[in-house]
């Protein structure tokens, strides 16, 4: 995943990698903001958890419902008040909500 | 309803409701089943708590970062994708540009909420601020 790429999506703050268990691997911090490593951390272990429950919730939406279309899941994003973080597989990017273009964000976290 | 009149209008919305915080009413427009609507509703109640319940958390590791309070969530799944933004919902389908002009709309009308998030919804439902609300 090259994070450098991802700090060119519209808004980006910060770019960011993480393990299975949501541990931050790698980061790239856009100079004067004011997200921390420590942070970035902390989101990965919830943007992991979220994918969890997300996944959960598609399949028995799926099974319950009889309605396709959910799985595999491609994303999960949680918006803040002044920013975005967007996160697919192991890799996120933080957006500032005033430029985030989400669909491009999305589908630059599928295809890197 | 107004809001969720609005993104139905959109060609690609599947589907759009509002839900209340205390999760026993709702109502929706679009492809489901009042039963469908009811889980729906229940679903992105319970995700909506659990991801401000998260954001309190990256508050006390670093104040005013610009997290809280939290406005809504995004899964995007592969067909469809599931927006929630403050107390109402959209299903809509993987278009272009569909999801960034929802999210735009949603935000608008419904986000940029200052203060608490939560209590501020909860009180205009006329219940108790302090009720617990987990």
């Amino acid at each position: 995943m090259n994070l450098e790429k991802m700090m060119d999506l519209p808004g980006a703050l910060a770019a960011f990698t993480y393990s299975d268990k949501g541990d931050l691997q790698s980061h790239v911090l856009r100079e004067g903001t004011e997200l921390t490593p420590q942070v970035l951390d902390l989101l990965a272990h919830s943007c992991v958890a979220n994918q969890a429950i997300a996944s959960m919730e598609a399949r028995g939406w799926e099974a319950l419902t009889g309605q396709g279309g959910f799985e595999p899941l491609k994303g999960f994003s949680m918006v803040g008040l002044e920013w975005s973080v967007v996160v697919d597989g192991n890799c996120g990017v933080v957006v500032k909500n005033r430029d985030a273009d989400y669909e491009a964000t999305f589908n630059a976290l599928q295809a890197g | 309803m107004r809001i969720v009149k609005q993104l139905m209008a959109i060609p690609g919305v599947v589907a759009a409701g509002e839900y209340a915080y205390r999760g026993d009413r709702f109502s929706y427009e679009g492809a489901l089943t009042d039963e469908f609507a009811r889980m729906a509703s229940i679903l992105c109640r319970a995700n909506t708590l659990s991801v401000n319940m998260q954001s309190e958390i990256f508050d006390s590791f670093a104040e005013n970062i610009g997290c809280r309070p939290v406005q809504g969530w995004i899964v995007r799944g592969s067909q469809i994708t599931i927006c929630a933004v403050g107390n109402y919902f959209a299903f809509i389908e993987n278009r272009d540009e569909l999801l960034n002009d929802v999210m735009t709309i949603m935000r608008a009308k419904v986000g940029d909420v200052q203060d608490d998030l939560l209590v501020n919804l909860y009180a205009r439902l006329g219940g108790d601020t302090k009720e617990a609300l987990y």
